[in-house]
């Protein structure tokens, strides 16, 4: 079974990264690839537009597979689907091997109900009207960083290694490197280089996700992903796949305990918490005396989970609602930035910060590269939504990819017809910095790239 | 106030202008067998318009040589479709691709540095498919493929080149005549920058003497008129379907000076108005008076 998990992990995260890959463009308006696939079955998200937003799309039914899943089989998305978790599995592999047996080295178990609290404390903030989601869940956070913080750096290191060979100039072998560097560019590589704000600090964000995998394998999924922790409570039952210590079996050597991926301690008989489990089966597999089993049963419940404290609970709602309003006061509430150009389509501006989970679909799929993460241009409360960035990239005319790739609706789905109607921002001419008014001398740049076909910047002869 | 140049510019227009009737006269006496020099093909298909125009300057084969590597040179700078006339006929790129390799080419190019995200242009103008299809290796100009030389030019010095455009044995240059806000018209020896990166936005506060230069640089043994579809407002970007004309028309020649000044008349304009002819004519890139010798149109059925 761990055989078929870790190939199940596998093809996960190639799907994964091939969406992710996907999410630009190919030669046609249209996608044509369900590239925010992992979100559409994302429950927190579609939970989190429901509090904040008020909103139900069509497309947040496919959660409800999710959650069906999970009621039968527990946490079987972290521990089979996430990409998160399999990036996570993959660097506490390393860690694992190095676990001495029967040691509390590598767990946490009074770490576990953190993540527990972060929930409470997202669900109370989306009920008063923060979309804090988008930040710490798994998906979102994954293709965000990975679009923000990842993707431009790895570009840079194969672009930089091919762009050397093809300075060299080296008979034979620059032409042929530069051939794989031309096939790769627009498949594997983006079309090109691509350049965010704040890659740094997302891409460091997320390698401390990364790196807590080495304190304890899996750390993230086991003591803080809130997505984790909603899954948990969802699946507490886990009617068809629950772990059963056959005490006389068992040998107490607790290879069970160390191998255990989420943290939920299958032994002693009893001990097992459900809630923990990630139905990784490993604990089957590694036990030497076949006492592990995992099958249907409704009647044994497990008595291992950990014991969510009221005031912990009170205390993570409280800090919520405190929160709320504190990221709420800002100046762009007072007055909108002047530089907030938010994506074609995107719904009203109130609106749209509860809506957007943050997720970089459209910043990744952006044909100029000109949608951006914000920073402070809306608040805390919008922190890393899109803002177009004119002088990084255009908005090109004859595109509406972003609004295909919004799992939330925050752009809702528009036409390219209708997205020409739509005015994003009005451009203007500084007279103290353009070239005729300035300098005196011809320039007509603006007027020749003006998309629109009866221009609407026109040029006059003096 | 007038300048000493500008002065010099309409004695040189106005001298010009009282010749022409001359020189038009003296086509119409040349005997027949005088080699074609400037061809203008009218005909309802572009490809058959464009081979006929080709051939009647003595046929691809008298421009390349066997084993050849060519750069061919449309324009597919902006998001728009053939109809929309902002871009370089696909019929008429795939047609001088064919040519090109029956004329024992090596390998044809096909590229341009596109105004609009390169991968929407190369697809939408339906360059990139017609050209892969009649056998060109069309390529995007990557950043990294341009090198900087020096171009000798009046007013362009160093400059950043693609690297193709300068290895390549020949050059074949086939714009789309269309409207320009700043230049008036956009033409072959406007196309030539289409072969340089850098800022090029700096290049339109000098943009005739840039483009002499970019010309004079490149020396294109060929130039193919597009001009199955002009562009006649709102250019070079145009957009809407009102300001396109049908002509049916391809002209060819060598001479750039010519294919302009041939160009300018479709916008029923003057070449004497425009200063970048007297000026390439100055470098000795041409000759603007294009029915001068070896004019020859004709239409096809």
């Amino acid at each position: 079974m761990k055989n078929l998990r870790r190939a199940s992990q596998i093809v996960f995260l190639i799907l994964f990264l091939f969406l992710f890959i996907q999410t630009e463009y190919k030669g046609k308006n249209e996608l044509g690839l369900p590239v925010r696939f992992f979100l559409d079955f994302d429950p927190l998200i579609a939970l989190s537009s429901l509090l904040t937003a008020h909103t139900v799309r069509l497309i947040f039914l496919l959660s409800l597979a999710t959650i069906a899943l999970t009621l039968l089989f527990g946490r079987v998305f972290c521990g089979w689907v996430c990409p998160l978790g399999t990036l996570n599995t993959a660097i506490g592999y390393f860690r694992m091997r190095r676990l001495k047996l029967s040691l509390s080295e590598g767990r946490y178990p009074g770490f576990r109900p953190l993540k527990y609290y972060i929930l409470v404390f997202i669900l109370v903030a989306a009920v008063f009207g923060w979309n804090a989601a988008g930040f710490l869940d798994p998906i979102s956070l994954t293709i965000r960083s990975l679009a923000i913080g990842f993707n431009p750096v790895v570009n840079k290191m194969v672009r930089s290694f091919f762009e050397f060979t093809y300075a060299l100039q080296i008979p034979g072998i620059s032409p042929a490197l530069d051939a794989v560097y031309s096939a790769m560019i627009g498949t594997v590589l983006a079309f090109e280089q691509p350049v965010f704000l704040q890659m740094i600090l997302v891409g460091v964000l997320f390698a401390i996700v990364l790196g807590l995998s080495l304190l304890a394998p899996r750390f993230w999924c086991r003591y803080l992903c809130p997505l984790g922790a909603l899954l948990g409570l969802i699946g507490t039952k886990q009617a068809l796949a629950r772990v059963d210590v056959d005490g006389e079996k068992c040998i107490s050597c607790q290879k069970c305990n160390v191998s255990c991926q989420g943290d939920a301690t299958p032994f002693p008989a009893g001990d097992w918490a459900s809630r923990e489990c990630l139905t990784c089966f490993n604990c089957r597999d590694v036990c030497p005396a076949e006492a592990v089993t995992i099958h249907p049963t409704t009647v044994r419940t497990g008595s291992g989970n950990v014991d969510l404290q009221r005031r912990w609970i009170l205390t993570s709602g409280l800090a919520a609602l405190v929160a709320v309003p504190a990221v709420g006061i800002g100046g762009h509430r007072k007055r909108t930035h002047p530089l907030l150009i938010r994506p074609p389509g995107a719904i009203p501006e109130e609106q749209f910060v509860k809506t957007c989970v943050k997720c970089g679909e459209c910043m990744k799929v952006c044909l100029t590269n000109g949608l951006q993460p914000t920073f402070s241009e809306a608040g805390a409360e919008g922190l890393w939504t899109p803002i177009l960035v004119p002088r990084l990239g255009y908005c090109e005319y004859n595109c509406n990819l972003c609004s295909q790739v919004c799992p939330t609706g925050a752009i809702r789905e528009i036409t390219v017809e209708e997205k020409k109607e739509i005015r994003i921002g009005l451009a203007f001419i500084d007279k103290n910095r353009c070239i005729p008014y300035f300098l005196g001398r011809n320039c007509i740049v603006c007027e020749e790239h003006c998309p629109v076909p009866d221009k609407a910047i026109v040029f006059i002869e003096e | 106030m007038l300048d000493r140049r500008t002065f010099l510019r309409i004695m040189g227009a106005g001298a010009a202008g009282c010749l022409m009737p001359v020189r038009g006269l003296a086509s119409l006496l040349r005997p027949e067998e005088e080699q074609t020099l400037f061809a203008v093909v009218h005909g309802a298909d572009p490809a058959a318009t464009v081979r006929k125009a080709v051939e009647l300057l003595g046929g691809m084969g008298s421009f390349i040589a066997k084993n050849d590597v060519v750069f061919v040179k449309p324009n597919i700078s902006w998001d728009r479709t053939p109809q929309q006339a902002a871009t370089t006929n696909p019929d008429v790129v795939a047609a001088v691709v064919r040519m090109v390799l029956e004329a024992g080419a090596k390998k044809v190019i096909v590229a341009d540095n596109a105004c609009n995200d390169a991968r929407r242009t190369y697809k939408r103008s339906g360059i990139k498919d017609a050209a892969k299809k009649a056998g060109a290796d069309v390529m995007h100009m990557e950043k990294r493929k341009f090198v900087k030389v020096d171009l000798g030019g009046g007013v362009l010095k160093k400059w950043e080149v693609f690297r193709e455009a300068i290895e390549a044995d020949k050059i074949v240059n086939i714009p789309i005549a269309k409207h320009h806000g700043l230049s008036g018209v956009t033409l072959s020896m406007k196309n030539m920058m289409g072969l340089i990166g850098g800022k090029r936005d700096l290049l339109h506060q000098k943009l005739g003497e840039s483009i002499v230069d970019l010309t004079a640089y490149f020396k294109p043994t060929l130039h193919i008129l597009d001009a199955v579809r002009i562009l006649k407002a709102h250019g070079p970007q145009g957009g809407s379907l009102k300001d396109v004309t049908k002509l049916d028309t391809v002209a060819a020649s060598i001479d750039p000076v010519k294919i302009d000044a041939f160009g300018i008349t479709l916008f029923g304009k003057d070449p004497a108005e425009f200063p970048h002819l007297g000026m390439a004519e100055e470098r000795g890139l041409g000759h603007r008076d294009f029915k001068s010798e070896g004019y020859q149109a004709i239409e096809l059925s």
